[in-house]
């Protein structure tokens, strides 16, 4: 068998999470770039379970999905507990783009963002699967302007229902009123608040709910949206952690979001709806007039990028300030023959 | 389980054709019959069930960890890799991917090794030989020639269903659910997708209970063939298992069956 550590050549260093690091990479055999993602060893406790759980949950499910709006996994490679995925190697991710003072966010462009995202998680739920961590780091954006769903270390299969679940997923800012009172029992609705809250997130261009403890984050929800009572939220008190919170009239949407078209709160009245069977589908979401109203979402070809990443920009080109320098000092640099 | 069938790495990648898997066997039947490799993998087959039993796993664990074993085989010779090794490694990584809780490693090699020493000491008279650190270095090897396909879908919940339909029917179910429990001693986990393999277990345990759900089997949409050539390999089983006593034989198999070159010195 061929040594797959020698195949993938590293370029740079990317990032590090809490389990893994990640790494620009060329695969030698046809010089494309992809991301590598090494799943740290962690303690010698750990290593002696042999093949890292969240990786060996995120090879599992993302070997069985392929769809254009989700990472795809390439490769796996590694010995013992020490393991490597290897992935497309996306430029950027939504959490760089929104906070890019520089880059100008159109209704066009959140259309097309938010689009591509429920593509994605519609197909995830289609096939039973929570994601659980949905928030703009997990939405990887590449050079084409292609919106990915990546990090599927806490995604789970759903669907048997007397399964129960942890409460504790999701980065608390995205996290649903039900899995902060405590939910064991949940469903995609917990995707679906999350990306309300990215939505939000895409207009303001700061979180919407940044709530600095579990308690603070529940707070700024029924500050936004009222406190619900059990009429709108039937069952909500019977919620494990279930607490009574002062009764907030909320503030209309039309008044926090400004700018936003009506057919825009439409739909994140509906993704932040605070009854989770009331909270609407993927499907019902794609349904719905703001996508199919104008302006249309751009392709992703128009979709920006920060200044760091240029799109399809050939490495070998000559800048204008080089070209400049060079006409100025004449033959500035030793020239190289090149066979 | 959940997700699509259909588009499954199972469905796409992991129903094999019968002639490819004869042609895989080749090396390892040049050394050992048809029959006797067959007897090979009812052996581990039972080691892997017997294993995941004293680990109180749930069925669909060992079951995973089964067909693990077999798609393993299936590409590779039995001398890539012991038997005795890959068969605990299967358990073990069958039950992270099912999300079974943690199966400390160490507490798996205490259970191989009694289960070798009270339940298999009529194959082997030395005690189980592996470690931790094997079952480790295994461990990536059996993912990667699995090609990173984890989820395998069982015969167990199209059964659930097909029973419901057919109406409340205990004993059926039971016999039926060990008849789909046999079929893991055979390769048909390999050759069909499950919902046909529930339908062959169902229809011998209507022979067996002298049900008459014929209409009820003429009224299905499937290729009944498949259903019969299912059928066909769990009968087989049925037969050889009359016709042979393991607990006589198996060590003289064991002997004769290909081996890595290299052994744990112990």
């Amino acid at each position: 068998m061929e040594d797959k550590t020698k195949r993938y050549e590293k370029v740079e260093f990317l990032g590090e999470g809490q389990f893994a690091t990640v790494y620009k990479a060329r695969d030698i055999h046809n010089d494309n770039i992809v991301a590598v993602k090494k799943i740290k060893l962690g303690s010698r406790a750990e290593a002696k379970d042999g093949i890292n759980r969240t990786a060996l949950r995120e090879v599992k499910l993302l070997q069985e999905l392929k769809h254009p709006n989700i990472i795809n996994l390439m490769d796996v490679f590694g010995h013992k507990s020490n393991v490597s995925l290897v992935f497309d190697f996306m430029d950027t991710d939504l959490e760089v783009i929104i906070k890019d003072n520089s880059i100008v966010l159109t209704p066009a462009h959140i259309k097309a963002y938010v689009l591509m995202t429920l593509q994605g998680l519609e197909y995830l739920h289609m096939n039973w699967i929570l994601h659980r961590d949905l928030k703009p780091n997990n939405l990887l954006v590449n050079s084409n302007g292609i919106l990915k769903i990546g990090d599927f270390g806490l995604a789970k299969f759903f669907g048997s229902p007397n399964r129960i679940y942890t409460h504790q997923v999701v980065t608390r800012w995205y996290r649903s009123p039900e899995l902060l009172f405590g939910a064991r029992i949940y469903g995609t609705g917990v995707d679906m608040w999350a990306v309300g809250c990215i939505l939000a997130e895409l207009l303001l261009r700061v979180p919407f709910l940044p709530g600095e403890s579990d308690l603070d984050q529940l707070t700024r929800i029924f500050q936004a949206l009222g406190t619900p009572t059990e009429v709108v939220w039937p069952g909500m008190e019977a919620l494990p952690d279930y607490i009574q919170f002062k009764s907030f009239p909320g503030t209309p949407f039309r008044h926090i979001f400004t700018a936003a078209s009506d057919d825009l709160l439409e739909l994140l009245e509906n993704l932040l709806s605070l009854y989770p069977l009331k909270r609407c589908t993927c499907e019902k979401a794609l349904k719905m007039a703001y996508f199919s109203n104008k302006p249309y979402p751009s392709p992703g070809s128009q979709l920006p990028l920060p200044s760091s990443i240029q799109p399809n920009v050939g490495v070998n080109k000559p800048t204008l300030k080089r070209k400049l320098m060079d006409s100025l000092e004449g033959v500035s640099q030793p020239k190289r023959l090149i066979f | 389980m959940a997700g699509n069938f259909w588009q499954s790495s199972h469905h796409q990648q992991w129903l094999l054709d019968r002639q490819d898997l004869i042609r895989e066997r080749q090396q390892d039947l040049t050394v050992l019959t048809e029959e006797e490799y067959q007897k090979i993998f009812i052996f581990f087959s039972n080691l892997i069930q017997i294993l995941g039993e004293q680990l109180k796993l749930r069925q669909q664990v060992i079951a995973t960890a089964t067909v693990f074993f077999k798609r393993f085989y299936a590409r590779n010779s039995l001398k890539c890799i012991d038997p005795l090794l890959l068969a605990p490694t299967c358990v073990f990584l069958s039950s992270k991917v099912e999300e079974f809780g943690v199966i400390s490693n160490s507490r798996l090699i205490t259970t191989c090794q009694t289960v070798v020493k009270n339940k298999f000491s009529y194959a082997y008279t030395q005690e189980f030989p592996y470690r931790t650190n094997h079952i480790l270095e295994c461990e990536f090897y059996l993912l990667e020639n699995l090609d990173c396909c984890l989820i395998v879908y069982q015969p167990y919940r199209p059964l659930l269903q097909l029973i419901q339909d057919i109406g409340h029917e205990e004993q059926l179910l039971a016999l039926a659910w060990r008849v789909v429990n046999d079929s893991l001693r055979t390769d048909v986990s390999l050759l069909y997708p499950p919902y046909q393999i529930a339908l062959g277990c169902l229809q011998i345990a209507c022979v067996i209970l002298h049900k008459d759900l014929k209409t009820w089997f003429a009224e299905l949409n499937v290729d009944i063939e498949k259903i019969q050539e299912i059928a066909r390999y769990v009968v087989n089983l049925f037969e050889l298992w009359k016709s042979y006593d393991e607990k006589k034989d198996i060590q003289a198999l064991l002997a004769k069956m290909p081996k890595p070159k290299t052994q744990p010195s112990r």
